[in-house]
């Protein structure tokens, strides 16, 4: 029942939305909703705590903890986007951008992405779950863009196309992975892609079929999550998408796809052992992480240079995930979470950013601190968040990744690692004090103050994120028995 | 003495086949002027206008050009007894020619392209603008038909397990069901393009143009006269109705004689009059429902005939 | 097993990839949606031919669905596309006509080296035709690569789509009804979607070749 409700709260709320025009109230029953999910979320996670999986709908919906964890991420993020959108839409319907007819599409929009993205992590079939990923893409594309000017139909363009053609490649893997479940043992039996059949005849799988079959999901998969070699949508698409949308496709869009990886990697190290999934998440992970250090250096705009940072981060996940240990899983996990968090806080801050300054060029934007006191902290400590300084949660996920890794014997990965998040950070603190230190265009006008619904939710997300980094106790036992699920 | 009987009936069916061909290619010729005729609204010249003229030819004068070589008198010789010896061992009205064994796909393939470089040379020889222009894009079509045609017959020979053209002919009577097969088909197309680039017909080339820009192989024996002129037009009559009877025979073999009988070989040649006919009504609707291509689109025609015929090859090795 | 019904598979097999290389073929917009439709319907014979074989009733639905989607709507959404293009003929592809033709040869000859592994586990009449799906996936992702028009693009977008389909129904006999009923959803959706791109760009770029999107970049 739990399961169902989570997925009818937002449900409801696009119905809602698509029903009435647009009023801000229907922008805030969409944070409640988001709430709503999130409480669900929590909920769900004690109910599966002991290892249990939550069934519904004759089992074609199916929470276990590590779905529970994506659903607790995803109400999270959506929480904090969806707060902010009816501040963005009355912004953008004030200056122009939009009228009321493209607001009521960008909450419906927004709603049916948030539900496709709880199916995906939510159904026990993993043909489902591709279609639910492949339909994120659709609503996302128009959320891409929504400002209908010149570069945001470019970034969508780019973006359906990309991602279409990678995700098609996922779903030839799919099918590899049916034929193979189709003829486990010689004989055909009755397949069904169901996780849990799946997951007990994975030992038996034809290799040679399972071989492709990853390789494929890998490239597939990774074009959803942004690893590199078909990665270009994600610059684009993050840059001309509005800041709450740009937000929840970095924050958690990315990771849900990379849920699917993680889920059939486990089948995948049943049938062919840790070797071939290993060196393949490495290969890709290592790219990533070479190519986003790279573009980071000479990086020109504030939202290409958060997107190429979530390549980065989607490389560390890719490379903790080749780990493959419980530690290494439970720590990508949190990764997961503290991202979604830090990078959801950071676009929404570059959203009030580039609404108050009117570019997004780093080379245009200084004395921030000075001028914008609470928001330019806001966003320095969000980077800090993002390096992965002490405090805040991401340090405490690198640190695990990079200790499984070297459990492993991945120690050359971890050096590689590491010079790479060095360069970044150099990166990162350029760009940084660019922006926030000096003392500003002197003609700088209007008011220096933030508004309250603006830093409360983005100061609490920062909260959050560095008392998960400090105590992360509550989060263990969950986080252990979801790393549980795809490491047995 | 069984042996003795079937030697003489393979000279009888062999020379059968090259006179057969030597009356059916000029036929066919005058069939296809006829149909495109009548198309136009036109009653067009008899069908037996192409032997008429061919006679007319060999009673004038032979003349050569000044500057021309040996060569200009030998290149008609070569590519007539090129094309018959190509003739005289296909499996056309028989299964059993004369060296019907050593008829091999690529036997015949390399006859007609000896015959085409001959006719090239001869175009050449002459030293004037329009033999080398005729000669110079004979050569590029047929450069590029050429690989068309040996992967469309190594397609066939790949569903026959033999390169035997009497062998696939035989062997695709036994198997009906090939003929409707995807490579069979795919095969077909290729080679009606091939075909219809090395018999120089529209979209590739217009046989009844004299227009400097456009012709290519009328501009290549521009500077034959008399018997000469005859011989080589009789010698391309005859490699046109050698392709189209081996297309016939090739995707609907029926009617060809297989037991070495003579009411057969009868039989066989009124099969193969009826369906070359049937390949030359066949071509004349896509000469009459076709424009000429330009000269630099040719490519991606023979390279349409290219692909298909490798997707026949795939095919074939598919669903063997 | 019936001659008939191998035949019957291998000649509908085969129009998906001819009419495949066909769109590589052909300029004219229209004729390639021509080629479009037909290779739906192609498919949706596979499919449907796959059902009576195997007594398949929700393959026979699929294949309804196949027929209608990728053989009727999505080259009609096409059609449309095209119609409000005046000017519609691929003008200059990164690579020209023969030469991408004879690279089709070569990644036909590829797909069926490489599809050889996976299908000699399982060897049915059905999977030996496997070669043919991977090779109309290829073509696709060659004609996307190379062709500068959109509409050029959301063709082998589809090419890419029909060869996993059809990869899907010789394999597999089709993946679940519930995972095929969302991925033909799915398709047409983005079909949709892209329609609506190539309209807006086309009002505010004034063109739809997309050699002219340079805005973003690094």
């Amino acid at each position: 029942m739990l399961v169902i409700l989570v997925l009818l709260i937002p449900l409801a709320t696009t119905l809602l939305a698509a029903s009435f025009a647009w009023r801000p109230w229907i922008g805030w029953t969409s944070a409640a909703s988001s709430a709503g999910v999130l409480g669900l979320g929590i909920a769900l996670c004690v109910k599966t705590s002991d290892h249990a999986a939550v069934l519904a709908v004759h089992g074609a919906l199916r929470a276990d903890s590590l779905s529970s964890f994506m659903v607790v991420v995803i109400g999270t993020v959506s929480l904090l986007a969806t707060l902010f959108t009816p501040r963005t839409l009355r912004q953008e319907i004030e200056s122009g951008v939009t009228n009321a007819r493209y607001a009521r599409h960008y909450v419906v929009l927004m709603e049916i992405f948030i539900t496709c993205m709880l199916l995906a992590v939510l159904t026990a079939n993993l043909g489902v779950l591709w279609v639910s990923i492949e339909a994120t893409t659709i609503a996302t594309t128009f959320l891409v863009s929504h400002r209908r000017t010149d570069g945001a139909f470019e970034a969508s363009w780019k973006y359906v196309i990309l991602c279409s053609i990678g995700i098609a490649l996922a779903f030839l893997g799919t099918v590899l992975v049916y034929f193979a479940e189709l003829h486990v043992g010689g004989t055909h039996h009755s397949a069904s892609l169901d996780w849990t059949s799946l997951m007990a005849i994975a030992p038996h799988l034809n290799p040679d079929v399972m071989r492709l079959a990853f390789a494929l999901l890998v490239l597939g998969y990774g074009t959803k999550v942004g690893l590199v070699p078909m990665h270009s949508w994600l610059p684009d698409a993050h840059s001309q998408a509005p800041a709450p949308v740009s937000a929840l496709m970095s924050g958690v869009l990315l990771t849900v796809a990379f849920y699917a990886l993680l889920r059939f990697k486990a089948i995948a190290n049943l049938t062919l052992g840790t070797s071939y999934p290993r060196a393949l998440l490495i290969v890709v992970g290592l790219a990533s992480l070479l190519l986003a250090s790279a573009m980071l250096i000479a990086q020109r705009d504030l939202k290409r240079m958060l997107a190429y940072s979530s390549i980065e981060h989607m490389g560390l996940l890719a490379l903790g995930a080749a780990a493959g240990t419980p530690l290494a899983i439970a720590a990508v996990l949190l990764h997961i979470l503290g991202h979604g968090i830090t990078k959801s806080v950071l676009f929404l801050s570059s959203g009030e950013i580039y609404h108050l300054e009117g570019t997004t060029e780093i080379g245009k934007i200084s004395g921030l601190l000075a001028r914008r006191p609470v928001l330019g902290g806001i966003f320095g400590f969000g980077l800090m968040a993002l390096l992965g300084f002490p405090p805040f949660s991401l340090f405490l996920s690198e640190l695990s990744m990079a200790r499984a890794e070297v459990d492993v014997g991945l120690w050359w990965v971890v050096a590689i690692t590491l010079a790479c998040l060095g360069v970044i950070f150099g990166a990162f603190a350029r760009h940084a004090r660019q922006m926030l230190m000096g003392a500003g265009p002197s003609a700088s006008t209007g008011s220096t103050s933030t508004a309250g619904s603006v830093a409360l939710p983005l100061i609490t997300g920062l909260v959050v994120c560095a008392l998960i980094g400090v105590v992360a106790w509550p989060l263990q036992s969950l986080l252990h028995s979801a790393a549980h699920v795809v490491v047995p | 003495m069984i042996g003795a009987t079937s030697t003489i009936f393979s000279i009888v069916a062999t020379l059968v086949q090259v006179v057969l061909l030597a009356l059916l290619g000029p036929l066919l010729i005058g069939f296809m002027a006829k149909m495109k005729a009548r198309a136009e609204g036109r009653v067009g010249a008899p069908i037996v206008q192409p032997l008429r003229d061919l006679r007319k030819l060999l009673s004038k004068e032979r003349l050569h050009a000044r500057h021309a070589s040996a060569v200009l008198p030998l290149a008609p010789m070569v590519i007539f007894a090129a094309t018959t010896v190509a003739i005289a061992i296909s499996p056309l009205v028989t299964t059993r020619p004369l060296l019907g064994s050593s008829a091999d796909v690529l036997v015949i393939v390399y006859l007609l392209l000896t015959g085409s470089i001959a006719a090239a040379l001869g175009g050449l020889d002459a030293g004037t603008a329009f033999g080398g222009m005729g000669s110079s894009r004979a050569m590029t079509i047929g450069a590029l038909a050429e690989p068309a045609l040996l992967v469309a017959v190594i397609a066939l020979s790949i569903q026959s397990g033999t390169s035997n053209l009497p062998s696939i002919v035989s062997t695709t009577m036994a198997h009906p069901d090939w003929v409707s097969g995807p490579s069979r088909l795919l095969a077909l197309v290729a080679l009606v393009i091939v075909v219809i680039a090395e018999t120089g017909r529209i979209p590739v080339d217009n046989p009844s143009t004299h227009l400097e820009l456009t012709m290519i192989h009328e501009a290549m024996i521009l500077e034959y006269a008399g018997p000469e002129l005859s011989l080589i037009t009789l010698a391309e009559a005859m490699r046109l109705g050698l392709f189209f009877s081996l297309i016939a025979n090739l995707f609907f073999p029926w009617g060809i004689d297989t037991n070495g009988a003579y009411a057969g070989l009868a039989l066989g040649v009124v099969a193969l009059v009826g369906k070359t006919a049937i390949v030359a009504l066949g071509v004349s609707l896509i000469e009459i429902r076709s424009a000429k291509l330009r000269l630099f689109r040719l490519p991606e025609l023979l390279a349409g005939g290219f692909v298909l015929s490798v997707l026949a090859v795939v095919t074939g090795l598919v669903t063997r | 097993m019936s001659t008939t019904y191998v035949g019957a598979l291998e000649l509908a097999s085969g129009a998906v990839l001819v009419s495949a290389v066909m769109t590589l073929w052909r300029r004219q917009v229209r004729s390639i949606v021509t080629m479009l439709s037909l290779q739906g319907m192609g498919l949706a014979a596979v499919a449907i031919i796959l059902a009576v074989h195997e007594h398949d009733k929700a393959l026979l639905v699929t294949g309804g669905l196949v027929f209608v989607v990728k053989g009727l709507v999505v080259p009609g959404l096409l059609r449309r596309v095209s119609k409000l293009d005046s000017n519609s003929r691929e003008s200059e592809p990164l690579v020209n006509v023969p030469s991408s033709l004879v690279f089709a040869a070569v990644l036909i000859v590829l797909s069926y080296v490489v599809s050889s592994r996976v299908t000699s586990f399982a060897p049915t009449e059905a999977t030996h035709l496997t070669p043919i799906g991977i090779a109309t996936v290829l073509v696709g992702y060659f004609m996307l690569v190379t062709r500068r028009r959109a509409v050029s693009k959301i063709v082998g977008l589809i090419l890419v789509d029909n060869g996993i389909a059809l990869v899907t129904f010789l394999l597999t006999s089709g993946v679940p009804l519930i995972v095929e009923l969302g991925s033909s959803l799915d398709v047409l959706l983005v079909v949709v979607v892209l329609q609506f791109l190539v309209v807006s760009m086309g009002r505010h770029l004034r063109t739809d070749e997309l050699a002219e999107m340079k805005a973003l970049r690094d």
